[in-house]
């Protein structure tokens, strides 16, 4: 510092004038110095050009106000291409300039906005080409809501409005996690929570992890790192992101935008685990599922293979119900049919190692002998049906039929007799009246040539002397022709018969 | 013949689908067995993934590589 910048404040402030500092200056010379003073004044008189007091007002400002603290409002904020914020400061009757530039701006955790009440840290520089002096400030922190809750909620509504924690994103956990990724640090109580948890209650968990800073202006690149890598590790079904309690500040890369989106773009289900019950952050918010603490993400793991297991294992019971249900007995009729080929073959093909292998053989055996007796019980059943119901009431009913059709045939072949016998007495008859002997009886008679090959119809077939034949009804009778009588048509028999009359 | 099972949740919607046949249906001899069949090894499916899952901890590094996590990490939440 100067000399001559020294002496006009100094003395201005002795003299109390404020108005006319040009006069200020000049006078107390003269009081004070004397005349002498005055006439060497050209010797001493230095000329500056406007660079050197600019220069020589910068040191001394950027000395004075190496660091200081101003509250504001912020207006006119503008972040230029170079990266650097310009805004102004601003109360109910000042402004100051200022200037953040991009290295301090990368740290601040809430986006600088007009109407901001902030606190302001840095030091004033002057900005020689305009000879205006700013500040030139390295922090910023809101008033009223802390820095750290503003951020947070400008991100927050900043990712919610964007739809990434929309619940239609979020995907369920797998049914049964096999191989379960971890980001975490190596370091502190989180990682040993979730692995004695999933330890003592996962027997054969498979747990990948990925270390991560957790804390630091380094942890959030390195937390969405690792979630990108431990996404690309093949049959890995699940992530755990997060770290134990700790202060906001702690906690805070959780609450970086690139952890949210790396959480965002993990190919498998995210589970967040960051703090206690209390602590909430942005990646909470991102991830599929929240847990309260690391220890509480991995119960969820576990949890979820429990539900698995034990939906297996009520199907599992159920399946072997299913047989048992229909078996109560008749295992020799299954052991005679688990003899069949298609029995014999089962075990071969379900040949498995192991002791639990070798069980489920054993219950599937079980269930195909029980699938027999089931069938068998029932065939049983069946031909017991068959025998104490079908059968006797068919039989039965055969019988009754039997006997009635006896009946009805005997009645049929009677009336058949019958009627044959009606028919016969009649026929009979009618034999009778037509028999010849009937018609002797009443008094005709049969005359015939002498051998009684021939009946005689005709007169002119015999001659006077012959000897012809007469059949009577009782008896017979050899005659001889004494004379005879001609008729005239010689072929009527009516003729003849009227010559038999006649004799 | 796990080639036909296509992940948990298939072979668990399968054999929840098959215990409820059997359950309810008076099936054919012949039908039945192939269920039970089915069913058994849709659950041995399922326990074999259950069982195929290495009681292991792995670490990644920056690299990508995978390593055993040293001991330190689990001896003392270890309790087999």
């Amino acid at each position: 510092m100067s000399d001559l910048f020294d002496l006009p404040f100094e003395e201005e402030e002795d003299e109390d004038v404020v108005d006319s500092p040009q006069l200020t200056v000049d006078t107390p010379r003269s009081t004070v110095d004397g005349q002498s003073t005055v006439d060497s004044g050209p010797s001493r008189r230095r000329i500056l050009s406007v660079t050197e007091l600019t220069i020589q007002l910068r040191d001394l400002l950027e000395t004075q106000f190496f660091e200081v603290w101003v509250e504001g409002e912020l207006s006119n904020c503008r972040v230029w291409n170079t990266g650097h914020l310009y805004f102004t400061l601003k109360d109910q009757s000042s402004q100051l300039r200022g200037l953040m530039f991009r290295s301090a701006l990368r740290y601040l955790k809430f986006k600088p906005t007009d109407g901001t009440r902030v606190v302001a840290r840095g030091k004033i520089s002057v900005y020689e080409p305009k000879g205006e002096y700013q500040l030139v400030c390295e922090h910023l922190e809101p008033q009223g809501l802390g820095a750290l809750q503003l951020a947070f909620d400008q991100l927050k509504k900043r990712l919610q409005a964007e739809g990434l924690f929309d619940t239609a994103r979020k995907r369920p956990l797998p049914a049964l996690p096999r191989k379960i990724g971890i980001v975490t640090s190596l370091e502190g109580a989180a990682i040993r929570d979730m692995i004695k948890v999933l330890r003592r209650r996962y027997a054969n968990a498979h747990l990948v992890i990925c270390p991560a800073r957790v804390q630091g202006a380094e942890a959030a690149p390195d937390i969405a790192r690792a979630l990108r890598q431990i996404g690309r590790v093949s049959g890995v079904d699940v992530v755990i992101v997060g770290r134990g309690g700790g202060s906001i500040e702690d906690l805070w890369a959780f609450n970086e935008e690139m952890v949210a989106r790396a959480i965002s773009r993990v190919p498998v289900p995210v589970i967040s685990a960051v703090g206690h019950e209390t602590d909430v952050t942005i990646a909470d918010f991102a991830a599929d599922v929240r847990a309260p603490t690391p220890s509480a993400a991995a119960e969820i793991v576990v949890a979820a293979k429990n539900e698995f297991c034990n939906r297996i294992d009520r199907l599992h019971g159920r399946l072997h119900a299913a047989a048992r249900g229909r078996v109560q007995s008749l295992s020799r009729r299954a052991h005679a049919v688990s003899g069949r080929p298609a029995f014999a073959g089962f075990p071969g093909r379900l040949a498995m190692r192991g002791r639990h292998t070798a069980e489920l053989t054993h219950a599937l055996a079980r269930v195909v002998r029980a699938t027999f007796a089931g069938r068998a019980r029932r065939l049983q059943q069946l031909e017991r049906h068959l025998a104490t119901f079908d059968a006797g009431r068919r039989l039965e009913s055969i019988r009754t039929r039997l006997v009635s059709s006896d009946g009805r045939l005997g009645s049929a072949v009677r009336r058949a007799h019958y009627r044959a016998e009606a028919q016969l007495g009649n026929i009979a008859g009618r034999l009778d009246t037509l028999s010849p002997l009937a018609v002797l009886g009443r008094g005709y008679s049969v005359a015939w040539n002498a051998d009684k090959t021939r009946v005689l119809r005709d007169a002119s077939g015999v001659s006077v002397g012959d000897t012809v034949r007469v059949t009577l009804s009782r008896g017979e009778l050899g005659c001889e022709v004494t004379g005879r009588t001609l008729a005239e048509n010689t072929k009527d028999t009516k003729g003849a018969e009227g010559a038999d009359d006649t004799e | 013949m796990d080639t036909s099972i296509k992940d948990f949740e298939a072979a668990i919607g399968e054999l929840e689908s098959i215990v409820k046949k059997l359950e309810e249906g008076d099936l054919p001899l012949e039908q039945s067995l192939a269920l039970y069949e089915r069913g058994v090894q849709l659950s041995r499916f399922c326990h074999a993934r259950l069982e195929e899952a290495e009681r292991r901890i792995e670490i990644l590094n920056e690299r990508g590589e995978l390593k055993r996590a040293p001991a330190s990490l689990v001896d003392e939440s270890d309790r087999a």
